[in-house]
Protein backbone atom coordinates (compact mmCIF):
# COMPACT_ATOMS: atom_id res chain seq x y z
CA UNK A 1 0.00 0.00 0.00
CA UNK A 2 1.16 3.23 -1.15
CA UNK A 3 2.30 5.40 1.90
CA UNK A 4 0.62 8.92 1.98
CA UNK A 5 2.44 12.24 2.78
CA UNK A 6 0.70 15.42 4.84
CA UNK A 7 3.20 17.91 5.84
CA UNK A 8 0.26 19.84 6.50
CA UNK A 9 0.20 18.69 10.04
CA UNK A 10 3.76 20.16 10.74
CA UNK A 11 1.12 23.76 11.21
CA UNK A 12 -0.20 21.74 14.42
CA UNK A 13 2.86 21.39 16.46
CA UNK A 14 3.55 25.25 15.59
CA UNK A 15 2.16 26.45 18.59
CA UNK A 16 4.93 24.47 20.32
CA UNK A 17 7.42 25.92 18.30
CA UNK A 18 7.04 28.87 19.67
CA UNK A 19 6.70 27.93 23.15
CA UNK A 20 9.95 25.90 22.75
CA UNK A 21 11.13 29.85 21.05
CA UNK A 22 10.49 31.69 23.78
CA UNK A 23 11.66 29.24 26.90
CA UNK A 24 14.81 27.66 25.05
CA UNK A 25 15.85 29.32 21.37
CA UNK A 26 15.79 33.04 22.23
CA UNK A 27 17.98 32.68 25.46
CA UNK A 28 19.96 29.99 23.61
CA UNK A 29 21.11 32.77 21.15
CA UNK A 30 21.33 35.58 23.76
CA UNK A 31 23.96 32.73 25.33
CA UNK A 32 25.88 32.70 22.40
CA UNK A 33 25.36 36.37 21.52
CA UNK A 34 27.41 36.63 24.88
CA UNK A 35 29.93 34.44 24.03
CA UNK A 36 31.27 36.18 22.12
CA UNK A 37 31.29 39.79 23.39
CA UNK A 38 32.94 41.16 26.84
CA UNK A 39 30.46 43.76 28.92
CA UNK A 40 31.32 45.54 32.11
CA UNK A 41 27.50 46.49 32.59
CA UNK A 42 24.83 49.07 31.28
CA UNK A 43 24.23 46.57 27.88
CA UNK A 44 27.37 47.73 26.80
CA UNK A 45 29.55 45.51 24.76
CA UNK A 46 32.56 44.99 23.13
CA UNK A 47 33.56 42.21 20.40
CA UNK A 48 36.15 39.64 22.19
CA UNK A 49 35.51 37.29 19.67
CA UNK A 50 36.72 33.36 20.18
CA UNK A 51 38.58 34.75 23.00
CA UNK A 52 36.69 33.56 25.68
CA UNK A 53 36.32 29.57 24.40
CA UNK A 54 40.31 29.95 23.67
CA UNK A 55 40.87 30.85 27.65
CA UNK A 56 38.59 28.18 28.53
CA UNK A 57 39.76 25.33 26.91
CA UNK A 58 43.40 26.05 28.12
CA UNK A 59 41.86 26.78 31.83
CA UNK A 60 42.91 23.76 33.95
CA UNK A 61 40.21 25.15 36.38
CA UNK A 62 37.34 23.99 33.41
CA UNK A 63 39.12 20.52 32.70
CA UNK A 64 39.42 19.74 36.33
CA UNK A 65 35.84 20.96 37.01
CA UNK A 66 35.19 18.60 34.07
CA UNK A 67 37.15 15.94 35.27
CA UNK A 68 35.39 15.89 38.57
CA UNK A 69 32.13 15.54 37.22
CA UNK A 70 33.06 12.65 35.31
CA UNK A 71 34.35 10.75 38.42
CA UNK A 72 31.38 12.02 40.31
CA UNK A 73 28.75 10.35 37.44
CA UNK A 74 30.95 7.13 37.40
CA UNK A 75 30.59 6.32 41.31
CA UNK A 76 27.18 7.33 41.47
CA UNK A 77 26.16 5.26 38.42
CA UNK A 78 28.27 1.98 39.96
CA UNK A 79 26.75 2.27 43.35
CA UNK A 80 22.96 3.24 42.48
CA UNK A 81 22.85 1.11 39.32
CA UNK A 82 23.76 -2.32 41.33
CA UNK A 83 21.87 -1.18 44.60
CA UNK A 84 18.88 -0.27 42.95
CA UNK A 85 18.55 -3.78 41.58
CA UNK A 86 19.58 -5.54 44.12
CA UNK A 87 16.86 -3.86 46.12
CA UNK A 88 13.85 -4.09 43.50
CA UNK A 89 14.78 -7.51 43.67
CA UNK A 90 14.14 -8.40 47.29
CA UNK A 91 11.02 -6.13 47.32
CA UNK A 92 7.76 -7.86 47.81
CA UNK A 93 5.70 -8.72 44.62
CA UNK A 94 2.62 -8.56 46.36
CA UNK A 95 0.61 -8.26 49.85
CA UNK A 96 0.42 -4.92 52.10
CA UNK A 97 4.15 -4.91 51.83
CA UNK A 98 4.36 -3.56 48.27
CA UNK A 99 2.59 -0.50 48.82
CA UNK A 100 4.67 0.42 51.77
CA UNK A 101 7.90 -0.47 50.26
CA UNK A 102 6.86 1.81 47.21
CA UNK A 103 5.84 4.69 49.65
CA UNK A 104 9.15 4.46 51.08
CA UNK A 105 10.94 4.68 47.80
CA UNK A 106 9.19 7.32 46.24
CA UNK A 107 9.53 9.59 49.64
CA UNK A 108 13.39 10.72 48.92
CA UNK A 109 12.33 11.46 45.41
CA UNK A 110 9.94 13.74 46.65
CA UNK A 111 12.40 16.09 48.74
CA UNK A 112 13.32 19.30 47.15
CA UNK A 113 17.23 19.52 46.00
CA UNK A 114 18.03 22.19 48.30
CA UNK A 115 15.56 20.64 51.47
CA UNK A 116 17.93 17.61 50.60
CA UNK A 117 21.07 19.76 50.58
CA UNK A 118 20.50 21.28 53.78
CA UNK A 119 19.53 17.84 55.64
CA UNK A 120 22.78 16.44 54.79
CA UNK A 121 24.34 19.74 55.54
CA UNK A 122 23.26 19.41 59.09
CA UNK A 123 23.19 15.93 59.43
CA UNK A 124 26.48 16.00 58.20
CA UNK A 125 27.86 18.07 61.02
CA UNK A 126 30.20 16.93 63.58
CA UNK A 127 29.34 19.18 66.22
CA UNK A 128 25.41 18.87 66.22
CA UNK A 129 24.54 16.28 63.39
CA UNK A 130 23.62 12.83 64.04
CA UNK A 131 25.85 11.29 61.40
CA UNK A 132 28.82 13.33 61.74
CA UNK A 133 28.58 13.50 65.43
CA UNK A 134 28.60 9.25 65.37
CA UNK A 135 31.23 8.75 62.87
CA UNK A 136 33.32 10.84 65.18
CA UNK A 137 32.34 8.61 68.35
CA UNK A 138 33.03 5.42 66.61
CA UNK A 139 36.64 6.69 65.67
CA UNK A 140 36.28 7.91 62.80
CA UNK A 141 38.32 11.85 61.76
CA UNK A 142 35.06 12.72 59.59
CA UNK A 143 34.70 16.49 58.63
CA UNK A 144 33.20 16.95 55.50
CA UNK A 145 34.03 21.32 56.32
CA UNK A 146 37.68 20.54 56.32
CA UNK A 147 39.07 17.14 54.43
CA UNK A 148 37.87 16.86 50.67
CA UNK A 149 37.50 12.93 51.03
CA UNK A 150 34.88 13.71 53.61
CA UNK A 151 33.08 16.28 51.90
CA UNK A 152 33.19 13.69 48.55
CA UNK A 153 31.73 11.11 50.91
CA UNK A 154 29.16 12.91 52.04
CA UNK A 155 27.68 14.35 48.50
CA UNK A 156 28.01 10.59 47.02
CA UNK A 157 26.55 9.55 49.83
CA UNK A 158 23.69 11.94 49.63
CA UNK A 159 23.21 11.52 46.18
CA UNK A 160 22.91 7.89 46.77
CA UNK A 161 20.10 8.00 49.48
CA UNK A 162 18.54 10.62 46.90
CA UNK A 163 17.91 8.69 43.87
CA UNK A 164 18.87 5.73 44.18
CA UNK A 165 15.15 5.06 45.19
CA UNK A 166 14.85 5.85 41.34
CA UNK A 167 16.33 2.85 39.65
CA UNK A 168 14.72 0.98 42.12
CA UNK A 169 11.21 2.14 41.34
CA UNK A 170 12.34 1.89 37.57
CA UNK A 171 13.88 -1.70 38.02
CA UNK A 172 10.72 -3.10 39.98
CA UNK A 173 8.58 -1.98 37.07
CA UNK A 174 10.48 -3.84 34.87
CA UNK A 175 10.08 -7.39 36.62
CA UNK A 176 7.03 -6.93 38.20
CA UNK A 177 5.73 -6.81 33.78
CA UNK A 178 7.76 -10.38 33.64
CA UNK A 179 4.96 -12.84 33.29
CA UNK A 180 4.80 -15.92 36.00
CA UNK A 181 5.58 -18.33 32.91
CA UNK A 182 8.79 -17.59 32.77
CA UNK A 183 9.31 -18.28 36.05
CA UNK A 184 7.38 -21.74 36.15
CA UNK A 185 10.05 -22.28 33.04
CA UNK A 186 12.96 -21.69 34.63
CA UNK A 187 11.88 -23.43 37.36
CA UNK A 188 11.00 -26.92 35.53
CA UNK A 189 14.93 -26.69 33.84
CA UNK A 190 15.82 -26.08 37.73
CA UNK A 191 17.85 -22.89 36.93
CA UNK A 192 19.53 -21.62 39.37
CA UNK A 193 18.48 -18.23 41.27
CA UNK A 194 21.44 -16.51 39.38
CA UNK A 195 20.51 -18.23 35.92
CA UNK A 196 16.85 -16.35 36.35
CA UNK A 197 18.34 -13.14 37.36
CA UNK A 198 21.10 -13.46 33.92
CA UNK A 199 18.83 -14.80 31.45
CA UNK A 200 15.33 -14.00 32.61
CA UNK A 201 15.45 -10.63 35.19
CA UNK A 202 18.20 -8.68 33.47
CA UNK A 203 17.26 -8.70 29.61
CA UNK A 204 13.55 -7.63 31.00
CA UNK A 205 15.40 -4.96 32.88
CA UNK A 206 17.42 -3.96 29.92
CA UNK A 207 15.13 -1.15 28.70
CA UNK A 208 14.54 0.30 32.07
CA UNK A 209 18.26 0.21 32.98
CA UNK A 210 18.92 1.75 29.50
CA UNK A 211 16.49 4.61 30.98
CA UNK A 212 17.70 4.75 34.81
CA UNK A 213 21.26 5.20 33.38
CA UNK A 214 20.56 7.72 31.25
CA UNK A 215 18.68 9.61 33.76
CA UNK A 216 21.04 9.28 36.64
CA UNK A 217 23.97 9.99 34.59
CA UNK A 218 21.92 13.41 32.74
CA UNK A 219 21.05 14.62 36.25
CA UNK A 220 24.25 13.98 38.29
CA UNK A 221 26.50 15.64 35.35
CA UNK A 222 24.23 18.21 35.59
CA UNK A 223 24.50 18.36 39.37
CA UNK A 224 24.26 21.91 41.19
CA UNK A 225 21.70 22.35 44.30
CA UNK A 226 22.19 19.66 46.96
CA UNK A 227 26.71 19.66 46.65
CA UNK A 228 26.30 23.79 46.78
CA UNK A 229 24.25 23.79 49.70
CA UNK A 230 26.11 21.11 51.60
CA UNK A 231 29.90 21.84 50.53
CA UNK A 232 29.65 25.13 48.67
CA UNK A 233 32.00 23.63 46.23
CA UNK A 234 34.69 22.98 49.22
CA UNK A 235 36.86 22.47 50.91
CA UNK A 236 38.57 24.69 48.36
CA UNK A 237 37.22 23.66 44.73
CA UNK A 238 37.49 19.64 46.08
CA UNK A 239 33.44 19.59 45.33
CA UNK A 240 33.44 22.50 42.47
CA UNK A 241 31.46 20.82 40.26
CA UNK A 242 30.76 22.72 36.42
CA UNK A 243 27.59 23.80 37.56
CA UNK A 244 28.53 25.55 40.30
CA UNK A 245 32.30 26.71 38.99
CA UNK A 246 29.10 28.48 36.19
CA UNK A 247 27.61 30.08 38.31
CA UNK A 248 29.97 31.10 40.61
CA UNK A 249 31.74 32.40 37.11
CA UNK A 250 28.10 34.24 35.79
CA UNK A 251 27.20 35.21 39.08
CA UNK A 252 29.60 35.43 41.17
CA UNK A 253 32.31 37.25 39.50
CA UNK A 254 29.31 38.34 36.44
CA UNK A 255 32.19 37.73 33.55
CA UNK A 256 29.25 37.12 31.43
CA UNK A 257 31.16 36.38 28.39
CA UNK A 258 33.45 34.03 29.28
CA UNK A 259 30.04 31.96 31.68
CA UNK A 260 28.86 32.13 28.11
CA UNK A 261 31.25 30.65 26.26
CA UNK A 262 31.45 27.95 29.50
CA UNK A 263 27.37 27.32 28.91
CA UNK A 264 27.67 26.29 25.27
CA UNK A 265 30.51 23.93 25.57
CA UNK A 266 28.65 22.42 28.74
CA UNK A 267 25.58 22.37 26.43
CA UNK A 268 27.27 20.90 23.80
CA UNK A 269 28.97 17.78 26.07
CA UNK A 270 25.06 17.57 27.28
CA UNK A 271 23.38 17.62 23.75
CA UNK A 272 25.86 15.13 22.53
CA UNK A 273 25.82 12.83 25.72
CA UNK A 274 21.99 13.04 24.75
CA UNK A 275 21.74 11.93 21.56
CA UNK A 276 24.28 8.96 22.23
CA UNK A 277 21.79 7.79 24.92
CA UNK A 278 19.11 8.62 22.89
CA UNK A 279 20.19 6.64 20.10
CA UNK A 280 21.02 3.33 21.82
CA UNK A 281 17.61 3.51 23.16
CA UNK A 282 15.92 4.02 19.96
CA UNK A 283 18.01 1.41 18.20
CA UNK A 284 17.31 -0.83 20.92
CA UNK A 285 13.49 -0.37 20.63
CA UNK A 286 13.93 -0.63 17.15
CA UNK A 287 15.95 -4.40 17.31
CA UNK A 288 13.39 -5.69 19.73
CA UNK B 1 15.46 8.14 -5.92
CA UNK B 2 12.27 9.83 -7.81
CA UNK B 3 11.57 13.66 -6.74
CA UNK B 4 8.23 13.93 -6.75
CA UNK B 5 7.75 17.58 -6.54
CA UNK B 6 9.13 21.05 -8.08
CA UNK B 7 11.66 22.12 -5.47
CA UNK B 8 13.36 25.22 -7.83
CA UNK B 9 10.97 27.57 -6.72
CA UNK B 10 10.73 26.58 -3.09
CA UNK B 11 14.54 26.17 -2.88
CA UNK B 12 15.20 30.04 -4.55
CA UNK B 13 12.54 31.61 -2.08
CA UNK B 14 14.76 30.03 1.08
CA UNK B 15 18.16 31.38 -1.27
CA UNK B 16 16.12 35.01 -1.97
CA UNK B 17 15.33 35.48 1.76
CA UNK B 18 18.45 34.37 2.97
CA UNK B 19 20.31 37.11 0.58
CA UNK B 20 18.00 39.80 1.81
CA UNK B 21 17.82 38.83 4.90
CA UNK B 22 21.87 39.06 5.24
CA UNK B 23 21.74 42.24 3.16
CA UNK B 24 19.50 43.77 5.49
CA UNK B 25 21.97 42.64 8.42
CA UNK B 26 24.64 44.09 6.84
CA UNK B 27 22.95 47.30 6.55
CA UNK B 28 22.68 47.40 10.04
CA UNK B 29 26.49 47.56 10.67
CA UNK B 30 27.15 50.41 12.78
CA UNK B 31 29.81 52.68 11.44
CA UNK B 32 33.13 53.84 13.64
CA UNK B 33 34.67 56.14 12.76
CA UNK B 34 34.35 55.84 9.20
CA UNK B 35 34.77 52.27 8.95
CA UNK B 36 31.89 49.33 9.45
CA UNK B 37 32.19 47.85 12.90
CA UNK B 38 31.62 44.07 12.13
CA UNK B 39 31.22 43.04 15.87
CA UNK B 40 29.90 45.99 17.34
CA UNK B 41 25.98 45.55 18.65
CA UNK B 42 23.54 46.27 15.65
CA UNK B 43 21.44 47.31 18.19
CA UNK B 44 23.24 49.75 20.56
CA UNK B 45 22.13 48.87 24.50
CA UNK B 46 20.14 45.76 23.36
CA UNK B 47 19.88 43.46 25.53
CA UNK B 48 20.48 40.02 23.11
CA UNK B 49 23.68 41.92 22.49
CA UNK B 50 23.04 40.92 18.67
CA UNK B 51 25.88 41.36 16.70
CA UNK B 52 26.61 40.71 12.52
CA UNK B 53 28.59 37.80 12.73
CA UNK B 54 26.19 35.74 15.62
CA UNK B 55 23.25 36.94 13.64
CA UNK B 56 24.56 35.26 10.55
CA UNK B 57 25.08 32.15 11.90
CA UNK B 58 21.45 31.81 12.93
CA UNK B 59 20.35 33.40 9.57
CA UNK B 60 22.57 30.26 8.02
CA UNK B 61 21.22 27.59 10.19
CA UNK B 62 17.74 28.78 10.16
CA UNK B 63 18.43 28.86 6.04
CA UNK B 64 19.99 25.04 6.69
CA UNK B 65 16.97 24.12 8.36
CA UNK B 66 14.54 25.70 5.81
CA UNK B 67 16.61 24.10 2.96
CA UNK B 68 15.66 20.50 4.54
CA UNK B 69 12.21 21.82 4.40
CA UNK B 70 12.78 21.83 0.87
CA UNK B 71 14.48 18.85 0.33
CA UNK B 72 11.71 16.96 2.70
CA UNK B 73 8.98 18.87 0.30
CA UNK B 74 10.70 17.44 -3.06
CA UNK B 75 11.52 13.87 -1.64
CA UNK B 76 9.49 13.30 1.11
CA UNK B 77 10.21 10.46 3.74
CA UNK B 78 13.58 11.79 5.04
CA UNK B 79 15.33 9.21 3.40
CA UNK B 80 16.06 6.60 6.07
CA UNK B 81 18.96 4.52 5.61
CA UNK B 82 21.14 2.31 7.76
CA UNK B 83 24.91 3.58 6.97
CA UNK B 84 28.51 3.42 8.64
CA UNK B 85 27.43 3.50 11.63
CA UNK B 86 25.12 0.42 11.26
CA UNK B 87 21.62 2.22 12.89
CA UNK B 88 19.39 3.75 10.81
CA UNK B 89 19.31 7.85 10.29
CA UNK B 90 17.47 10.05 8.43
CA UNK B 91 18.49 13.06 6.68
CA UNK B 92 17.30 15.11 9.93
CA UNK B 93 19.65 13.04 11.94
CA UNK B 94 22.49 13.48 9.54
CA UNK B 95 21.98 17.04 9.67
CA UNK B 96 21.89 17.09 13.69
CA UNK B 97 25.02 14.63 13.47
CA UNK B 98 27.14 17.01 11.38
CA UNK B 99 26.22 20.37 12.80
CA UNK B 100 27.41 18.73 16.47
CA UNK B 101 30.01 17.65 14.92
CA UNK B 102 30.76 20.91 13.36
CA UNK B 103 30.88 22.60 16.93
CA UNK B 104 33.35 20.23 18.39
CA UNK B 105 36.04 20.17 15.41
CA UNK B 106 35.80 23.93 16.08
CA UNK B 107 36.30 23.95 19.73
CA UNK B 108 38.92 21.11 19.02
CA UNK B 109 40.76 23.77 16.54
CA UNK B 110 40.68 26.65 19.09
CA UNK B 111 41.47 24.52 22.02
CA UNK B 112 44.85 22.81 19.32
CA UNK B 113 45.72 25.07 16.48
CA UNK B 114 44.45 28.60 17.16
CA UNK B 115 42.06 31.26 16.57
CA UNK B 116 41.72 31.25 12.79
CA UNK B 117 38.89 28.88 12.06
CA UNK B 118 38.71 29.16 8.44
CA UNK B 119 40.41 25.43 8.27
CA UNK B 120 38.39 24.42 10.95
CA UNK B 121 35.08 25.52 8.84
CA UNK B 122 36.89 23.91 5.60
CA UNK B 123 37.18 20.40 7.61
CA UNK B 124 32.89 20.81 9.10
CA UNK B 125 32.40 21.21 5.46
CA UNK B 126 34.25 18.19 4.48
CA UNK B 127 32.89 16.12 7.55
CA UNK B 128 29.28 17.10 6.69
CA UNK B 129 29.61 15.88 3.12
CA UNK B 130 31.40 12.40 4.53
CA UNK B 131 28.24 12.37 7.24
CA UNK B 132 25.31 12.94 4.34
CA UNK B 133 27.20 10.37 1.99
CA UNK B 134 28.00 7.84 4.35
CA UNK B 135 26.49 7.76 7.69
Amino acid sequence: MERTWNNKAWFLVLPVLVLVAFSAVIPLMTVVDYSVQDTFGNNQFFWAGTEWFEELLSSSRFWQAMGRNLVFSAIILAIEVPLGILIALNMPKKGWGVPVCLVLMALPLLIPWNVVGTIWQVFGRNDIGLFGYYLNKLGFDYNYVQDPLDAWFTVILMDVWHWTSLVVLLCYAGLVSIPDAFYQAAKIDGASRWAVFRYIQLPKMQRVLLIAVLLRFMDSFMIYTEPFVVTGGGPGNSTTFLSIDLVKLALGQFDLGPAAAMSLVYFLIILLLSWVFYTVMTNYDAER
Amino acid sequence: MAVSRNWIVPFLAVVAVYLAAAGLLAAFVPVQDGVRAWGAPLIAGGWMAWTFPTAMFFLTIFGILSLMAVWEYAVPGGNPRVGVLRFETTRGDRLFVSLLGSAFIHLAWLGLVGASLWWALALSVVYAIAVFRYV
